[in-house]
């Protein structure tokens, strides 16, 4: 008998006063004891909402509208409070998504395990302590940590005491929802190899949910695919690696792509001349369109921050770089989190002031500029951010958000700055003009939102943007029509690309120069293809190790 | 608890501030009290040298450096000697506030903690009753009734309870006839006395504080960490008390510290409607007869509770929330 079995399963989505949504539609799905399954699928797809089922934690506005979930013998999806209650030891675990917040910030992490134990009274008392240190040391944590509050701990330490507490239950059954997706990309190896050991080890059923069809890949046996709350596919993950049925899965793993080979193709994307390459590279045939015509210079610049409490060492976010962005070139700057990377494009913008170096745009003194003189920097110099779900002001619509820029940098106004904002959106390509200039930013998708923060960023005619991980947040069929967006600008308006970010695929796709960061340092600089091709730093090959390779675990299989 | 001596720390030199600037305000504006009792003397004829010379003798025209004032006065404030009250003259203003002070700290004082109290758990459980009626019956009633003006409120529980229905007297803290002693009979007398303006400031104020700690603890359900709690398989009373809870009341304390610390200054108007004989009564007369020093004293008490019961709520976060210790 499966451990779990699933029939013909929804969940609908009731808000009030809204058009119910039906987010997972008859899913049907066994797991046997101790199988490694993996969740795939882009958000909305259901995904998430199948997980919290299954460990019965949907909460209103969602509801069970349908089927059953019979785990060990037992219809769970009708189970009453207590009963369901007392299941959970010893039967379905969950581990969260954003672990960091999964642990309560007033309570110390023994009283966490105490919690669970008193709940359960499944450990004596007097072994409380012995247990938790037992269960810390299986996710590799010493037993230090027991009396650290979750604010004193990293972003990984958490997400493994938060395992750990899972582990704590005995679970028959563990779902893992996006567990590293919030993570650095070194610790999310990390936690992905304790996640693989621990279900070695441990024998439970896991179920990996993930958007990141590679993590899956290389962690389960199985792969299940969903799509617009459907389960659209489900076989055996080399089957699906190598010869995946549906299309949806098709395009999935179409997008995935190793940064190191030697050619590198996004469905969607395509690499283009630049505008001042295609003029012959003679700088003076220049296309009356190229719009960089001055370098950025970073000049041994460092950042420092003061120690971020007393008795405390001073941060030294950037230490001693320098580089040039040649007009219409584009360049990553890849690194983990905290390598400084972000705190460039601060000093490049003109937000933040370097300790020491010097910063030149043009004949400009970045780094000594003044509040009036930036707003001279910011009509050349344009940044794109990181979410676009916060990065829009919710109340106002695309041709207000694109207006403002428009009118403070270029002087136009009413007609002829409408004119320039559905301009504006053509570039950026959301057509009819006329009808996304209407819109809000909650009737947006996340890529087409992305798609107004960078008309936003076009607004003043700049001749750099920076790009702030611009498609860390989209899902991955989105990413490759932003890319090309960014790659049509460099190609046809001649803009300057500075592009940051830990994604080395894209890294790769939309840049021909690279940096990479580690504690403020660059370890290493050159060709994008040259550098990912051939690492001669070390942090550099450990990037790009970092990277889940599906193709290097199915490398000894028939197909390849 | 480096942290509370940290706190503590900032208390005093915050103390010490605002003692100083009760000392530097009166003496940055113009004229003093004498010039104003002889400008409204003069108003009737001419003032002889020898009534000038009394007057200021009775209201103590400063002498000596503004240094030596200021040393003089550290040093009264310290004594509590805040000088002679002119409204009821040849009382002590330390007199008179200490005689308040009980009064305004025990009724409004008592009744403050027990609406933040009361408030808070109402709000807990219709926070964890969500959608029931145990949520919208609370939420609703406080709404309803933290949205009448307060001397409405007032008026109107004086008028009914008190004068229609003659349940409750409508004035005084105790029996003209009751001599203050420490008897249970004495007691009750005073609880019954006090009964009507406590109803009045809980009335008012508990609304606030359901709403308050409903809507944050309905954020904190949200949150990922009581999810987590669930999943584990916590019992119900723990996830709501210790993990949303516990999460919900901190943002809550901040506003519970400004109430705290308003009971002083803040009960003029319900002690002047039921006169009730404590501070707010007090300041209310200090005022209208221009009472100098009376007033002086009182603004001090005022600026003093306030910094007390923050610090009071800064060491209760110290507590609850180890981030702040830190």
């Amino acid at each position: 008998m499966s451990l779990l079995e699933i029939q013909d399963l929804s969940v609908v989505y009731e808000p009030r006063g809204a058009v119910p949504t039906h987010a997972v539609k008859n899913a049907s799905l066994s797991l046997e004891q101790g199988e490694f399954v993996g969740l795939v699928g882009e958000s909305g797809s259901g995904k998430s909402t199948l997980g919290f089922a299954v460990t019965r934690l949907a909460k209103a506005p969602a509801r069970i509208s349908g089927g059953r979930i019979v785990f060990d013998g037992t219809d769970i999806a009708h189970l009453d409070a207590e009963e369901l209650r007392s299941q959970r030891r010893g039967g379905f675990a969950m581990v969260l998504q954003s672990g960091m917040n999964a642990l309560n910030p007033v309570r110390s992490i023994a009283n966490h395990f105490g919690d669970i134990f008193a709940a359960h009274g499944h450990v004596p008392k007097g072994r409380r302590r012995q247990r938790a240190i037992e269960l810390l040391d299986k996710v590799q944590l010493p037993s230090t940590v027991l009396d650290r509050y979750p604010g004193e701990l990293s972003g990984g330490m958490r997400q493994r005491v938060s395992i750990a507490l899972a582990l704590s239950l005995e679970p028959r059954l563990m779902v893992f929802d996006e567990p590293t997706t919030a993570l650095d990309v070194l610790v999310q190896h990390a936690v992905m190899d304790t996640v693989r050991e621990l279900q070695a080890a441990e024998g439970f059923t896991a179920v990996l949910i993930s958007h990141d069809l590679g993590v899956v890949l290389e962690s389960a046996e199985r792969v299940v695919v969903m799509h617009d709350g459907e389960i659209v596919e489900d076989g055996a993950s080399r089957q699906i690696f190598s010869a995946p049925a549906h299309p949806y899965t098709q395009m999935l793993l179409s997008h995935y792509a190793d940064p190191r080979a030697e050619v590198v193709e996004l469905p969607g994307f395509e690499r283009k001349a630049s505008a001042a390459e295609r003029a012959g590279g003679n700088g003076e045939a220049r296309p009356e369109r190229a719009a960089a015509h001055d370098a950025i210079v970073v000049d041994h610049v460092s950042k420092v921050y003061p120690p971020p409490r007393r008795g405390e060492k001073a941060v030294t976010a950037v230490d001693d770089v320098s580089f040039r962005l040649e007009p219409g070139a584009a360049m990553a700057l890849v690194g983990q989190s905290g390598s400084g990377k972000s705190t460039i494009a601060k000093m490049v913008t003109g937000v933040e002031r370097p300790t020491s170096g010097t910063v030149t745009f043009g004949d400009l003194r970045v780094d000594r500029l003044r509040r009036r003189q930036l707003r001279t920097l910011h009509a050349d110099v344009q940044m794109v951010f990181q979410d676009p779900y916060s990065a829009l002001n919710p109340l106002h619509t695309v041709e207000y958000t694109l207006t403002r820029p428009v009118e403070n940098f270029t002087g136009l106004k009413g007609e002829a700055a409408r004119e320039r904002v559905l301009q504006l959106l053509e570039t950026v390509g959301l057509t009819p003009v006329e009808q996304y200039a209407a819109k809000l930013p909650h009737q947006l998708s996340g890529g087409q939102r992305q798609r107004v923060v960078i008309a936003r960023a076009l607004a003043s005619d700049p001749q750099v943007l920076i790009a702030d991980e611009p498609v860390s947040m989209l899902d991955v069929s989105l990413r490759a029509g932003v890319l090309s967006l960014l790659e049509d600008l460099r190609a046809d308006l001649g803009v300057s690309l500075l592009y940051i970010t830990h994604d080395l695929l894209s890294a790769r796709v939309v840049t021909d120069q690279i940096m990479v960061l580690h504690h403020g340092k660059v370890v290493e600089s050159g060709g994008t293809t040259q550098v990912l091709r051939f690492p001669e730093d070390a942090y550099t090959t450990q990037l790009l190790d970092a990277i889940p390779q599906p193709a290097r675990r199915f490398a000894g299989g028939a197909a390849s | 608890m480096r942290y509370a001596l940290r706190k503590l720390g900032l208390l005093v030199l915050t103390l010490w501030a605002a003692v100083t600037l009760n000392f530097v305000i009166p003496r940055l504006m113009p004229g003093s009290p004498a010039d104003a009792a002889i400008a409204k003397l003069a108003q009737n004829g001419p003032v002889t040298p020898s009534v000038q010379a009394a007057i200021e003798a009775q209201l103590g025209v400063p002498g000596g450096s503004i240094w030596d004032q200021y040393v003089t006065y550290l040093n009264n404030v310290i004594h509590l000697d805040f000088g002679v009250s002119y409204t009821f003259f040849p009382q002590q203003v330390s007199e008179l506030v200490a005689g308040a002070l009980p009064w305004t700290l025990i009724m409004v004082g008592a009744v403050t903690v027990i609406a933040f109290v009361l408030g808070t758990l109402i709000g807990i459980g219709a926070a964890w009753k969500r959608g029931t009626w145990m949520d919208s019956l609370p939420t609703v009633a406080g709404s309803f009734l933290s949205a009448f003006p307060y001397f409405w409120t007032a008026l109107l529980i004086v008028f009914f309870l008190g004068y229609v229905l003659g349940w409750f007297p409508t004035s005084g803290a105790y029996s003209a006839t009751a001599v203050p002693n420490l008897s249970w009979e004495f007691l009750g007398d005073v609880l019954y006395h006090a009964a009507l303006p406590a109803i009045t400031i809980l009335i008012t104020s508990l609304g606030g504080w359901i709403l308050g700690m409903r809507n944050t603890m309905i954020n904190t359900l949200g949150d990922d960490y009581v999810t987590f709690a669930e999943a584990n398989g916590l019992r119900g009373r723990t996830v709501a008390i210790r993990y949303a809870a516990r999460n919900a009341i901190l943002p809550n304390l901040t506003g519970f510290g400004m109430a705290l610390g308003g009971v002083v200054g803040g009960s003029l108007l319900v002690e002047q409607v039921f006169a009730y004989p404590g501070v707010g009564y007090l300041l209310f007369n200090a005022v209208t007869n221009q009472d100098f020093p009376l007033m002086q004293a009182l603004f001090l008490m005022i600026t003093v509770s306030v910094l007390l019961a923050n610090f009071l709520v800064e060491i209760l976060y110290g507590v609850l929330d180890p981030r702040t210790r830190r």
